[in-house]
């Protein structure tokens, strides 16, 4: 019974097995569906807002501060309108992104900031504390305020401060969990409160237009936690495609199925185009179902967005190839995978801090893909953009996507 | 004069240094069954390798219903069905479905895979997964998708390996049938009396060589030595006594002791084809 096959319908017959097999692997479903619920799910619950805001604690009121360095201040000359301005010195710059929370008692401030202490912030502005321990009830109609770095002034700081005597000493008290750089900010944060309050001029000004914003200047719009992970989750998707389709490669080489195959019609070229076709479509389809429902197309990206995950599912699914081709075992599989998926997924993190990119990682196969969902996700980055990006990553794939199937076509013809 | 289904000369093949098959060469006429046997490591599976394009050979030549296998033609492969040793089944997929796949495989839009199914008897677990299937069973679905081509040419390697007497005698049955309707088949084994029953000729592989091939008859003929025992009854015991029938006046003395009062039984002493094969080789099937 001899007929002519034709090598399309060979492929759709490879096809329909792959799916076949896919579909009836419990591991497989199971890590698919991990996927398509998990991340969605975790991108729902990641915090949409951006706090802009600085929240400071001071010790004591800056009013009683002022209150008590009038008299020594009226000594020391002070007119009526130097007095009157000082009254209304007001270190809270609450929309340049600095909240003053003051505090009347020093302990009370640093129990907050060590956490002992919970600060509220009731509608009217009122400071309630709370002991986390021994009450139960939250204050009723207000909000939860975090402090993690307080400064404690001394009494006389003013009147010290305007009689420029030197070795003022302040407190400045910050959570363990601070950044360093954050807690020197607070130190001159601190030099200048005291220069402003000593109805002194800082020596340094800037002018509206000098401090430039080069590109985009997202002041009050900055990215949310949520939007700079989306990137991040979606090539955890392509991440976890890769291990399925490994594992698919894996099994039809070490139960010799492909043999099997190989002594009928169908050609070595028919089974690579298959596996290659079947990886890159689920993938690529996995990859759009959880964009879609993270949101991330857009009229003005979505062409962009499409091609470089296009270019992604094509590198993942050749490292499947080559994953699932080189281990002997499960546990061959598994080292081979390790090996590729931890560098390859560093470049997503540094989608959490944009610029840190060390030049390192910047030569990660992943990074130019990752890079350029980043920005056509949140920058609005055009193709010109993401030319240099993109080509870089092609070359990537061309390379990634020719080593997965150089190394399954020679494992199948050892069989 | 019929053309060969399959026709080898010279046939070699070596993993490395290790010459497994030394320019081998032999034919296969259709609706023939020739049986390879030889022990493990004789060079029976490489020949199949070859003969199937999984491997290509270091040097000879080979044709399959006259196609070179050197040429990787779809035509032949369309036309030869192939049961490996190792049991390379889809297990996630049930019965039917490994065979519809390999039937679309050879571009049958109507397979016959229910009535394959039920030749090796596994109809009615056509829809179950293959991983429930026991070792027999899944045997017997190797077989079964050798067949769903209706191919010209079957290579069979270890048919009936490690499989109970009753599936393997319905295995061998289902392979005579393939054979009365016209395919060649190239079996490999190293079961004596498997390939005894059900090859029409018998080649003895060695070490990479053919050492013999013709009918189970003639190499018993040629090389076995034909011999009669007599056993008669000897006072309160027996005794036995061995006549060579190629031997002077060994029919002289079977008729006498035939027409003993003593006689107690007859039985022949055909030689066994392991016999033959210790004699040739110098070694026994099983290693």
């Amino acid at each position: 019974m001899s007929r002519i096959v034709s090598r399309p319908a060979i492929i759709r017959a490879l096809l329909k097995k792959e799916l076949k097999a896919y579909s009836r692997d419990k591991v497989y479903l199971f890590l698919t569906l991990l996927v398509l619920i998990a991340i969605p799910l975790t991108y729902k619950f990641m915090p949409s807002k951006v706090n802009e805001t600085i929240t400071l604690a001071v010790s004591p009121s800056v009013s009683s501060m002022v209150e008590d360095a009038k008299d020594s201040l009226k000594a020391m000359g002070a007119t009526d309108a130097q007095l009157a301005e000082l009254d209304n010195a007001d270190l809270s710059q609450e929309q340049e992104g600095l909240l003053l929370i003051e505090f009347d008692n020093e302990e009370d401030m640093q129990s907050v900031v060590e956490g002992k202490l919970e600060a509220w912030r009731a509608e009217d502005g009122a400071l309630i504390l709370r002991d986390p321990e021994t009450d139960q009830d939250k204050p009723p109609n207000a909000e939860k305020l975090g402090l993690d770095i307080g400064i404690a002034f001394p009494k006389d700081f003013i009147s010290n401060v305007a009689a420029g005597k030197s070795g003022v000493a302040v407190t400045v008290y910050s959570d363990a969990n601070v950044p360093e750089e954050i807690q020197g900010a607070m130190t001159s944060f601190v030099r200048e409160a005291a220069y402003q309050l000593a109805g002194k001029q800082l020596p340094v000004t800037m002018a509206d237009d000098a401090s430039i914003v080069l590109g985009t200047d997202r002041a009050g719009d900055q990215v949310s936690l949520k939007d700079k992970l989306r990137p991040m989750l979606i090539f955890m998707v392509l991440l976890m495609e890769t291990f399925s389709m490994a594992s698919l490669v894996s099994t039809e080489v070490l139960q010799r199925t492909v043999t099997a195959v190989l002594v009928t019609p169908a050609k070595t070229s028919d089974f690579l185009i298959a596996k290659t076709i079947f990886g890159t479509a689920m993938s690529m389809g996995q990859g759009l179902f959880v964009l879609l429902l993270v949101g991330g197309l857009t009229a003005g990206n979505w062409s962009l967005v499409l091609a470089t995950l296009l270019m992604g599912s094509m590198m993942f699914t050749g490292i499947a190839l080559f994953v699932g081709s080189s281990g002997k075992d499960f546990m061959g599989q598994l080292f081979y995978s390790m090996l590729f998926m931890i560098p390859l997924l560093i470049p997503s993190f540094s989608v959490l801090f944009p610029g840190t990119a060390a030049s390192w990682v910047r030569v990660i196969p992943t990074y130019p893909i990752i890079d350029t969902l980043v920005g056509a996700f949140n920058y609005s980055m055009t193709w010109s953009d993401a030319a240099g990006s993109l080509a870089y990553a092609a070359v990537w794939v061309v390379a990634l996507f020719g080593a997965g199937l150089f190394t399954l076509k020679r494992k199948v013809k050892s069989l | 004069m019929t053309v060969p289904a399959i026709n080898v000369e010279g046939l070699r093949f070596s993993y490395g240094d290790l010459e497994a098959v030394k320019g081998i060469s032999f034919d296969v006429q259709p609706g023939e069954i020739l049986g390879f046997l030889g022990p493990n490591g004789a060079g029976k599976s490489t020949t199949i390798k070859m003969l199937t394009g999984q491997i290509t050979p270091k040097g000879g030549k080979a044709q399959v219903l006259g196609i070179d296998i050197s040429a990787d033609d779809a035509d032949l492969q369309a036309q030869i069905g192939v049961c490996f040793e190792e049991k390379n089944l889809y297990l996630n997929m049930s019965a039917k479905e490994n065979l519809d796949f390999y039937a679309s495989l050879f571009g049958i839009k109507e397979p016959e895979t229910m009535e394959i199914l039920r030749r090796v008897g596994l109809a009615e677990r056509a829809k179950d997964r293959v991983h429930t299937f026991s070792k027999g069973m899944r045997q017997r679905m190797m077989i079964s998708r050798a067949f769903v081509n209706k191919p010209k040419v079957l290579f069979l390697d270890e048919p009936t390996d490690g499989l109970d007497p009753v599936t393997s005698a319905s295995i061998r049955k289902t392979i005579r049938e393939e054979a009365d309707r016209g395919a060649a088949v190239l079996l490999t084994t190293h079961d004596m009396f498997e390939a005894d029953e059900l090859s029409d000729r018998i080649a003895f592989l060695n070490d990479g060589e053919i050492v013999a091939i013709d009918t189970a008859e003639n190499l018993k003929l040629k090389y076995g030595t034909r011999s009669v025992k007599v056993r008669l009854r000897d006072g309160a015991g027996v005794r036995e006594e061995h006549i060579e029938l190629a031997s002077d006046g060994s029919s002289a003395r079977l008729a006498e002791l035939a027409a003993s009062p003593d006689l107690l039984t007859i039985h022949t002493e055909e030689a066994t084809l392991e016999k033959i094969f210790i004699e040739l080789t110098g070694r026994g099937l099983a290693g």
